[in-house]
């Protein structure tokens, strides 16, 4: 038999459409494994022509799982295309909407996509491995998760009238206030959403503890981290400048939104949609870098409230330091930064301009170029907008949170499998693990297809002549 | 009367009523699209079709006029089957994307039609041929793709507006809703005034500044009237969190009848003033914020001294003077009139507008009335160039020039540029500045046709011969003498006058129209198209006095929100030049050069939040309500003239109504 | 009798019909009472059952040749075809690409745009699923129920699988139509 091509379609629990193909050579070693990023839509294309004030709409409709975050990029590009900032209560209660948004999707993720292996095991049967099974396993935790994602959910609903594609926020602020009841009533969920995320912090230490190999050899590898912060360097999510940092933490850029194009290019690779991101300093695939919850906590030097920046302080010494490079410390840095989202909702409701309703600045000075940044649950989100003199759109560009990781994913998948798929026969709870290291980068496909699309899994080992000999199926 | 049965209900309506219409005043719900109450009837879109006994097919209700005995039925099988079929059409020939249009969710007609007829999907698939948005008016933008051709704005653009700058490009499937000949709309005889946006049933012409300002649920709506000129079109304030989205026209206001100008319309949307928040009070040299109390302390502490002189200061100079805007309400005005002239007796007590109606013609009672416009069948309109002012009479006269006149005849007597004159059947444009000379002669020709039905003046007519008044206004005496036969033979004659007519003739232009108008028979006096919301009351209350500081000691300005003009401005600025620099109270709601320069401001309420009254230019009391609350340091014209009287020991009375005459 | 079998999967679209569901929150816990869920993209079973399920559910619109495989792998194991969300309704924002050629759209991502660097090039690898003009799923097969919206809200979704797993036809009227 000669060389065997293994297909991992769709891969599942993620969000979005995508494939891995897994090529073997003639001793069953892994020769190098792809993850296909399956489908195009054409974001970039289909808004021209488009009122640059329908992009906060239009946008969101890239990712139904990080929605506030398109809506919010694209409020802030259009701030600056109207030249409106907005007043300080807009920005609070855009920025308490994202922290709902941050709660909800790395809620979700840990909870309810990636819980599922931790909590289950990987080599439980694919049936039950999921949410569902999860509910029947541990009835009590799986309540609690759901009510911390309804959590997020809530606050995204209280401000923008519905719990997926809001409408919030306009160019130069927000379309409503928040109400003292309304406030009152996210504060009142506060304190439960706490416990539940102290709860999943717990679990993933323990569970990293007790399979300290796995964690110690699954998909570790070195790459430079990009993220916003503030301008001291702390953990930021909503504004900041750009940081990036090299394998080694050192600062190697640190610069504003506005100037992404010295900094980023983007490779494209003829074998998938989503694009690959780099620093193009360094050329690719040397300059690829990621992004997302492990990506900020290396890029930030300390985080500004006081729970998240005590698990902080023990995130940063599990690499003597250096930069954590083990794709599976995604998830503990997800939760950190889930307290984080927590502590900064209690912290924006408690300030006096939240309920204020000066929400919107309406002074416009028309610009033709803007672009805006956010930190998206899964990373760094940029949107690029040129319209006309009559505010039509001309050009849009975007680099999406997952695209940042596409490197990095492919890295991973690469990585497994060749830790887990030497020449062994091959088993579902190993492609599984797969399917894991591309699930731990939480990709929202979904957003990475606004150029792309899809994950479901099939194996096909085809021989080197090109012919299916053996095909393994999940079901 | 005739009599009809719809859905078993015996229905009454008056001859010539539609099925439609009579259906509506039973209470009774017929799906529509293109139809609107106040647009002729179109039958269009095919959407209120509906079953009459004894006919083979569905007619179209909103065209079909009530028959005797006619018996109708509204909500069949088959006539619901016609509504998801026509609807299945509307959906596959453009490109309806509900879920990012700022319509969706309450506003928009077709998906409330839809939901109707319960589709949950589109039975045909669109085409996918993409059509034109125009986004060249700074307005509201138009998106071809969410058109439906029920033409409802070219119908409003022409039957309402009268400007028939919207037409449709007939191509079949592919008909587009364009401007003049297909030319953007920024570059068309568009005169933005928004009827469009207000008439579009879908997401099609949307407003470009309330668009996804708000969900309709969050919204509040508050009547109330126009503060831009002295029409006083009814406006409705959309509110969300004490923020202004949007004014539309009220469809059932006395006059407006649902119309506004861009200005009334969109103008209150782009302001981008400075907000004064709190009350000012210069101290050493520069202006420093203050609670009211100092505030008011300062100014009475300057007007107690003051109070009992009776009007004369030293030098015979009365040592205050005082103007207030007309777009405050008539109880400001009345509180600023007894404050500075009954109470303190100041030299000059006048409005922002002093000069601009003619002396004493304010208090004639009753004024002329805007709704004869929509009936003349002859407008004379002098020295006022209606499409730039008083717009929304204008539009009363212009819609009656399309092809549906009636037979109105418009006169536009203007020496200077007047855009109404293009659209005139005689545009007079009298030499040397005339206009009185040509009225004038025009009256004496009016009684030369003995046609008149009225009395002729009493002045002396015999120096305005047609000769002579070719003389003087190059108007020759047969261009007078066609005029004047039209004049004298309309039935119901309209005339108009405003500001434009060269300042010290105004008072005598109006007098000799009032006598024109009287000759003539016309049944309503001549209409003043002139000033700003309150200017009438401002006249009534005679702040009419000519405002040329010398040496008062006390300058008090209530400008309210007033956009400050180079000509006040000018006047302030020659303070530098008086041998006393008066002490200067601005009461007001924004940052100016004027507030830059006094020596208090006071911080009052901007329109969308003063309650009270207007006098429009007819005499009509209109009521002023508040849509937003002002900051908590702010406030009403009439607190803080009040405040100022109490403090002076001199309370003001509250009869605001009674000089009103109205 | 057996609880009625579910599977679900997504075509061109976004996650939110998804997160929606999601938003049913503790009543997942009924609906997996009252279902077998099978195959769907949050579960790890990759396909509907060959030998059927009793509701297939999609998302998205149909965009590539991928999503024409899943829609009629779909279509044919499968008794009742629910179409979910604006996307397989209509065709969703997605279909505004329609109004484009789709090269021209697919230069401007991976040629064209800013970001890009000076190698770039339309991929166009077998292992992807080639764009098409996107249509609604009912374009490209049967659909059974259309579940507007987007995405439908969670009390509309919910229903829905209520009326569906206890063998009934869901209609949609008055507060559960909604196309936004």
């Amino acid at each position: 038999m000669g060389t065997k091509k293994i297909t991992i379609e769709p891969v599942t629990r993620i969000e979005g459409h995508a494939k891995v193909t897994i090529h073997l050579k003639e001793d069953g070693d892994v020769e190098r494994a792809y993850l296909h990023i399956n489908e195009f839509r054409g974001f970039e294309k289909f808004c021209e022509g488009r009122m640059y004030f329908e992009l906060p709409s239009i946008m969101p409709r890239i990712c139904g799982i990080c929605p506030v975050s398109h809506h919010l990029a694209s409020a802030k590009t259009c701030d600056q295309l109207v030249g409106a900032e907005p007043p300080r209560p807009a920005s609070l209660l855009r920025e308490l909407m994202h922290m709902g948004q941050i709660v909800q999707s790395h809620g979700m993720h840990f909870f309810e996509l990636a819980g599922p292996d931790l909590l289950l095991g990987f080599d439980a049967n694919p049936a039950t491995r999921n949410v569902v099974g999860l509910i029947q396993a541990n009835p009590a935790l799986a309540l609690k998760a759901v009510a911390l994602r309804k959590f997020g959910q809530e606050i995204i609903k209280t401000l923008g009238g519905r719990k997926v594609h809001p409408s919030f926020a306009v160019p130069g602020g927000v379309n409503k206030a928040l109400r003292p009841a309304e406030r009152d009533g996210i504060l009142a969920g506060l304190k439960d959403a706490m416990l539940t995320t102290r709860l999943g912090i717990d679990l993933i230490k323990d569970w990293t503890t007790r399979n300290r190999q796995d964690v110690e050899r699954f998909a570790v590898f070195p790459s430079g981290y990009f993220g916003l912060t503030t301008p001291q360097g702390s953990l930021e999510l909503y504004q900041g400048e750009c940081r990036l940092v090299d394998r080694q933490g050192n600062l190697l850029e640190q610069f504003p939104a506005s100037r992404y194009l010295d900094y980023i290019a983007e490779h494209v690779e003829d074998w998938s949609y989503l694009k690959f991101p780099y620093y193009k300093k360094m050329g690719f695939p040397q300059g690829a870098y990621r992004v997302g919850p492990l990506g900020r906590l290396n890029v930030a030097d300390q985080i500004d409230t006081p729970e998240a920046h005590a698990e902080f302080k023990i995130f940063k010494g599990l690499n003597g330091g250096r930069p954590v490079e083990h794709t599976l410390y995604y998830h503990y840095a997800r939760l950190i930064e889930t307290l984080f989202a927590l502590e900064r909702i209690e912290i924006l409701l408690n300030d006096p301009d939240i309920l204020s309703t000066d929400i919107v600045n309406t002074k416009k000075t028309m610009q033709r170029e803007a672009v805006g940044v956010i930190e998206a649950p899964r990373g760094t989100l940029f949107h690029h907008y040129r319209i006309n003199e009559n505010g039509q759109v001309e050009k849009v560009n975007l680099i999406v949170s997952t695209g940042h990781n596409n490197w990095a994913m492919n890295m991973a998948v690469d990585s497994v499998a060749r830790t887990y798929i030497s020449g062994q026969r091959v088993h579902e709870g190993l492609l599984n693990r797969v399917e894991a290291a591309v699930r731990a980068y939480d990709p929202c496909l979904s957003c990475s297809t606004h150029a792309l699309g899809q994950m479901p899994i099939l194996i096909d080992i085809v021989d080197s002549s090109g012919t299916t000999v053996e095909t393994l199926r999940r079901d | 009367m005739v009599n009809l049965t719809i859905d078993g209900q015996e229905v009454s309506v008056s001859e010539g009523t539609t099925v439609l219409r009579a259906a509506q005043a039973a209470g009774i719900t017929i799906p529509t699209l293109c139809d609107h109450k106040h647009l002729s009837p179109f039958g269009g879109c095919r959407m209120c079709l509906v079953e009459v006994e004894g006919s083979r097919t569905l007619q179209p209700s909103c065209t079909l006029p009530a028959g005797n005995k006619m018996v109708v039925l509204t909500n069949t099988p088959r006539v619901r089957e016609a509504h998801t079929f026509v609807l299945t059409l509307l959906f596959s020939e453009r490109n309806h994307f509900c879920m990012y249009c700022p319509v969706s969710g309450g506003d928009c007609e077709l998906q409330n039609a839809a939901y109707g007829e319960g589709m949950t999907h589109w039975p045909l698939e669109p085409n996918w041929q993409p059509y034109a948005v125009d986004a060249s008016n700074p307005n509201f933008v138009l998106d071809n793709n969410r058109c439906i051709l029920c033409r409802r704005c070219i119908r409003a653009c022409g039957e309402l507006v009268g400007n028939f700058t919207l037409g449709v490009e007939e191509r079949g499937a592919s008909t587009l809703v364009i401007a003049d000949l297909g030319i953007p709309l920024g570059e068309s005889t568009c005169i933005n005034c928004g009827t469009c946006v207000q008439v579009c049933p879908t997401g099609a012409i949307i407003d470009r500044a309330s668009a996804y300002m708000g969900r309709e649920k969050d919204m509040t709506h508050v009547l109330s009237t126009c503060p831009t000129c002295s029409i006083g079109c009814g406006i409705d304030m959309v509110v969300r969190d004490n923020h202004l989205l949007r004014v539309d026209g009220v469809w059932n206001a006395a006059i407006s009848e649902g119309l506004l100008c861009e200005q009334g319309r969109f103008e209150p949307l782009k302001e981008t003033r400075e907000r004064i928040t709190t009350p000012l009070v210069r101290k050493d040299g520069t202006l420093k914020a203050a609670t009211w109390d100092e505030a008011l302390g300062a100014v009475t502490e300057r007007l107690k001294p003051l109070s009992g002189t009776n009007g004369k200061g030293a030098g015979g100079i009365e040592p205050i003077a005082a103007m207030a805007s007309t777009r405050l309400t008539a109880e400001a005005l009345h509180d600023f009139e007894q404050l500075f002239g009954h109470k303190l007796h100041a030299g000059i007590v006048t409005s922002t507008e002093t000069g601009t109606r003619p002396a004493g013609m304010a208090a004639t009672s009753p004024q002329g009335s805007l709704d004869a416009l929509k009936t003349s069948d002859c407008v004379v309109v002098v020295g006022a160039d209606l499409t730039n002012q008083q717009q929304v009479a204008g539009f009363f006269i212009k819609r009656r020039l399309g092809s549906d006149s009636g037979g109105m005849k418009l006169v536009v007597i203007d020496s200077g540029e007047n855009r109404l004159a293009a659209l005139a059947h005689y545009a007079l444009k009298p030499i040397k500045d005339g206009d009185f000379e040509l009225v004038m002669g025009l009256t004496a020709a009016v009684v030369k046709t003995r046609l008149a039905k009225g009395p002729a003046p009493h002045s002396d007519l015999s120096r305005y011969t047609a000769e002579a008044t070719f003389e003087r206004t190059g108007v020759t005496p047969e261009t007078l003498a066609t005029v004047a036969q039209d004049i004298a033979g309309a039935q119901r004659p309209v005339f108009v006058y405003g500001s434009s007519i060269a300042g010290g003739e105004t008072g005598r232009m109006a007098k000799a129209l009032i006598d024109l108008a009287a000759l003539t028979g016309a049944q309503t006096p001549p209409i003043g198209a002139l000033g700003q919301a309150n200017s009438l009351a401002a006249s009534r209350y005679t702040l009419d006095k000519p405002f040329t500081l010398q040496d008062q000691q006390v300058v008090f300005l209530a400008l309210g929100d007033e956009k400050i003009t180079p000509a006040l401005l000018q006047k302030l600025d020659s303070r530098a030049e008086l041998k006393i620099r008066p002490f200067l109270v601005v009461q007001a709601s924004y940052v100016s050069p004027v507030t830059a320069m006094a020596d208090v401001v006071l911080p009052v309420e901007m329109w969308v939040e003063q309650e009270g009254h207007f006098v429009n230019l007819e005499g009509r009391l209109l009521d002023v309500r508040r849509g937003l609350t002002p900051p908590a340091e702010v406030w009403s014209n009439t607190k803080a003239l009040e405040s100022i009287a109490a403090r002076l020991g001199t309370p003001l009375d509250k009869e605001w109504q009674e000089e009103l005459a109205l | 009798m057996a609880k009625p079998t579910i599977s679900t999967d997504w075509l061109a679209g976004c996650a939110g019909c998804e997160m929606s569901l999601l938003d049913i929150d503790e009543r997942i816990v009924k609906v997996a009472e009252l279902v077998e869920i099978r195959s769907t993209p949050i579960t790890d079973l990759k396909e509907p059952d060959l030998n059927g399920v009793d509701v297939g559910i999609l998302t998205g619109a149909v965009n590539n040749t991928t999503n024409q495989e899943v829609a009629h792998r779909m279509r044919s194991r499968c008794k009742t075809l629910v179409a979910l969300g604006d996307c397989a309704v209509f065709g969703g924002v997605v279909a505004m690409r329609n109004f484009f050629k789709l090269d021209d759209a697919l230069r401007r991502a991976y040629v064209e745009a800013e970001s890009n660097d000076g190698e770039s090039k339309v991929p166009s690898s077998p292992e992807l699923a080639r764009p098409v003009e996107v249509r609604a799923l009912g374009e490209e097969v049967k659909v059974d129920v259309n579940v507007p919206g987007c995405p439908p809200d969670a009390d509309v979704i919910f229903y829905v699988l209520s009326e569906l797993a206890q063998g009934r036809k869901p209609v949609l009227k008055g507060d559960t139509l909604q196309w936004q």
